[in-house]
């Protein structure tokens, strides 16, 4: 046996194959995408419906609806009450999971193999013909406005919430939390649910994936017994145009009396998700704060002990979502800690990164991959994202070569254009009597003091 | 049925190694668990096995500070530990042709660690760590409820009284010598499980971890665990606290003494709990958030401890108007119908049980972590694929027993946290 050289890192071995599931795709005549994914060795499957019925959706004084509507669904079908629907589905071993997001309801059950039928049977019954009673829509949307009470004593549930709202116009859906507000939530009613159902939930506007111990062909079999006489409708478009709220930089501090730390998020309308920048975008994120050896994470946690963990991150979605930065740190460190948030965001956009950087981000990126895509739940959740940004199919095969084509220049450049100091949001959810001085020392913009109403 | 195939190997120095292969991707699972964990720690060092857990992600003698992390990172790997009650973890998933780099690195802090620590080390993740308390506890609505609630179900004298964050004090009390002392007491291959889960050729794997862990020599004998270990199976009288918090709704804990996490009693209330909050036809969500809407949402866990008594935990939030203790005798009335349970509540908890379990096991570091659970805690990896039995084997009968003998007023610990009065302040 050989004396083990511990003196350096040793050198990996041979490189292995790695192989995104191969999509394949069918339309039901009734528009229906049918998407099938083999994946797994596991008699498992994961069936998900993302429907293009998100809360970017919502009327302006409605905000919450999409929320209300998806979590409402379940409670109840023509043939079945919401506990008997319950039943169904748990007596199967299966959880139906709901969930609405800026740009899509997705609704997800994953089944052995053996039973995908009944369940899927059941699935179908639950997002076709629910009934939403009164009482089930009542309790659902109280649950919602007591969640919207509870946000606001949570200090990263609110620092989320006010930086959405610092950081774009107030006209903008994604100003406003995606659960609504209480003003917004308390008037909705059954019929508002059912007329976002009726207006959105289409299959024309809707993909059924199905990943795991399963073939396309009897995907699209199981499509046609249980969707495919979905009647298709009219579904009409959202559009909007993202605009931010401020032209200059500010701080806008959020008492939280007695806080013994104050949650940072430094925010700015960052970028669609289909912009030309989004690979050179990940990668210099990467740098910045989406790993644990960013440097974010390095300066504030490793250098300085002011926090557990400092991170940054782009929110892509179909318009510029937030690019927020996020840490808590100890009260009487705030201001420091702003300080030097600030100095690396300054840092890396006047002067980049090296190519050393840039090339350990990209591996990071390129080898997390696969790691990321061990469960059927998983690969479904890229599938859909596939569908909702309408990537190319072969997006996930391609993902490492594209990566790759990143350069420092490149980083450079996204962080000079997407980076900027100027018009940054920055909000401090804390004890304002012990961090507003500090913060108004800093000189970085004007400060404001706000109470949660 | 699934069966997860594993081979062991113990080597001299008393590691004890799993390999299980599993080449659907091409990535590998390394996973090491040393049995010491906040049950070992000694009075006046509350939190010392945790902030001991960061200065393992310090460097050791070969590792340069801050290349533990990045060397993972950069080889496309994602990493962690974490700390227990009964043990603490230390796992990355990596491209399978690292293989080396993850045994490279923690063969050296298991056999190098000390060389490489510093004062300046030791203050930062202190503070590090005092973050991660306030983060997680003091800055957290309810955010201390399971120091509260086991500072309440084990007597002072018991490991489990203390929880895993530790205390402010405590952790200002940490030295570079308990970091010293910890490391030679507990940090040697006869007290670590490896277990490594992935895309390897086990052969292959064998002769690297051979390669990089034989030379590292066996520690001394483990202390037993300090304090007093063994604890009557209940209360004895039933115990209640109330706290006043800036919270928006009430909220109410109830824990009880359970048998201990292997031990044949335990299964009984790992399914209790399931019956009582998992899902949307549960008795609890069922009962007092669909029907009387009194909760907001309800939860129930079976926590796996093995030291004396494990304890299964209910909580419940109330909706807005519906006072803690009227949600607390809602809670009460609906535990007590578990002596009548229903053989169809008990099958869907068990169908729910095997569902998750099996699509748990689809990842090779949860295979990894639980073949390490299995060996560290029962000496017995095939555990992972004869586990589900034990549960499968719960009767209705058997949760009616259980909630006899355990669901009872003696052995209940009650923890209201109440909103506090605005107009007080801060």
């Amino acid at each position: 046996m050989s004396v083990p050289d511990r003196t350096q890192a040793p050198a990996p071995g041979e490189i292995r194959p790695f192989a995104f599931p191969r999509l394949e795709r069918r339309r039901l005549a009734n528009g229906l995408t049918v998407i099938a994914a083999r994946a797994g060795d596991l008699p498992l499957v994961t069936a998900s419906l993302v429907v293009d019925a998100g809360a970017a959706a919502d009327p302006a004084r409605k905000a919450g609806l999409a929320n209300l509507t998806a979590l409402a669904l379940e409670t109840g079908t023509r043939s079945r009450s919401a506990e008997e629907v319950a039943w169904a589905f748990e007596s199967l071993g299966v959880e139906f999971e709901a969930e609405a997001t800026w740009d899509a309801a997705s609704f997800r059950i994953t089944v052995p193999a053996g039973r995908l039928e009944s369940a899927l049977e059941l699935f179908a019954e639950v997002v076709r013909s629910p009934v939403f009673p009164e009482h089930e829509v009542a309790r659902l949307r109280d649950e919602q406005l007591a969640h919207i009470l509870q946000r606001r004593k949570e200090p990263r549930a609110l620092a989320s919430d006010m930086a959405a709202r610092f950081i774009f116009a107030p006209e903008v859906p994604y100003a406003r939390p995606l659960v609504g507000t209480t003003a917004s939530v308390e008037g909705l009613t059954r019929e508002d649910v059912e007329a976002f159902y009726r207006t959105h939930y289409l299959p024309n506007v809707s993909s059924l994936i199905l990943v795991g111990a399963i073939d396309i062909e009897e995907a699209e079999r199981l499509a046609r017994l249980y969707f495919g006489d979905w009647p298709r409708g009219a579904a009409p478009a959202t559009d909007f145009e993202v605009v931010r709220a401020v032209n200059q930089t500010t701080v806008y501090v959020v008492d939280r009396p007695g806080s013994v730390q104050s949650e940072i998020r430094i925010g700015d309308v960052g970028v669609e998700r289909h912009h030309p920048d989004y690979f050179p975008l990940l990668v210099m994120n990467t740098i910045l704060g989406g790993a644990f050896t960013s440097r974010l994470n390095l300066s504030l946690r490793e250098r300085h002990g002011f926090t557990y963990g400092a991170r940054s991150g782009f929110a892509f979605r179909r318009r510029p979502g937030p690019f927020i930065v996020q840490v808590a740190v100890a009260t009487d460190v705030t201001a420091r800690a702003v300080e030097e948030a600030l100095k690396e965001i300054s840092l890396l956009r006047d002067m980049g990164a090296t190519d050393e950087e840039t090339a350990a981000a990209r591996d990071y990126l390129a080898g997390i991959l696969p790691l990321e895509l061990q469960t059927t739940e998983q690969i479904a959740a890229r599938i859909a994202d596939i569908v909702i940004f309408d990537l190319p199919d072969s997006y996930f095969q391609d993902y490492r070569a594209t990566l790759a084509t990143v350069t420092a220049d490149d980083v450079l450049r996204v962080a000079r254009t997407h980076l900027r100091g100027d018009r940054l949001a920055i909000v401090v959810i804390g004890d304002a009597d012990q961090i507003t001085e500090p913060l108004r020392a800093l000189g970085v913009g004007p400060v404001e003091v706000h109470r949660v109403e | 049925m699934l069966r997860i195939p594993f081979e062991r190997f113990r080597l001299d120095n008393g590691l004890r190694v799993i390999l299980s292969r599993d080449p659907s991707a091409p990535v590998v699972a390394a996973n090491l668990w040393y049995g010491v964990g906040s049950r070992d720690e000694r009075p006046g060092r509350t939190g010392f096995a945790h902030l001991f857990e960061h200065m393992m992600f310090q460097g050791s003698e070969h590792v340069p500070e801050m290349a533990h992390f990045a060397l993972i990172e950069k080889a496309g790997g994602s990493l962690n530990g974490s700390t227990w009650l009964d043990r603490t973890n230390y796992f990355e998933t990596l491209p399978a042709h690292y293989l080396d780099l993850a045994l490279w690195l923690e063969s050296d802090r298991m056999g190098w660690l000390l060389p490489a620590m510093t004062q300046a080390k030791l203050d930062n993740q202190r503070d590090v760590v005092k973050n991660e308390r306030r983060w997680r506890v003091d800055n957290q609505p309810y955010g201390d409820w399971d120091e509260r609630l086991q500072a309440m179900m084990y007597p002072p004298e018991h490991p489990y009284h203390h929880s895993v964050i530790g205390s402010m004090e405590d952790l200002d009390a940490a030295s570079l010598e308990d970091v010293e002392q910890f490391f030679r007491t507990y940090y040697a291959p006869n007290n670590a499980v490896l277990t490594l889960c992935g895309d390897l050729d086990t052969a292959h794997a064998l002769s690297r971890v051979r390669h990089w862990f034989d030379e590292i020599p066996p520690g001394p004998p483990v202390p037993p665990i300090p304090g007093v270990t063994e604890v009557p199976p209940i209360l004895g009288s039933p115990v209640r606290a109330v706290v006043e918090q800036d919270v928006s709704l009430p909220r109410v804990y109830i824990g009880f003494r359970i048998p201990p996490y292997g031990t044949p009693g335990y299964y009984p209330a790992a399914v209790t709990a399931q019956v009582l909050a998992w899902g949307k036809a549960s008795l609890l969500y069922r009962r007092l958030v669909r029907e009387r809407r009194v909760a907001q949402d309800v939860a129930a866990y079976a926590f796996p401890f093995v030291v004396g008594a494990a304890m299964l935990v209910i909580w419940a939030t109330a909706r807005p108007g519906v006072t803690a203790d009227a949600l607390e005798a809602e809670l009460a009335r609906e535990l007590a119908t578990l002596r009548d349970v229903d053989s169809a509540d008990v099958e869907r908890a068990i169908h729910l049980i095997e569902a998750r379990q099996l699509s748990d096991l689809q990842r090779v570091d949860e295979r990894a972590d639980l073949l390490s659970m299995f060996t560290m805690l029962f000496d017995d990896p095939d555990r992972i694929n004869t586990e589900l039995d034990r549960v499968r084997a719960v009767t209705p009968q058997a949760v009616r027993e259980f909630a006899e003998a355990q669901i009872v007023d003696e052995n209940r610990a009650t923890l209201q946290y109440v909103p506090r009065d605005g107009r007080r302040g801060s």
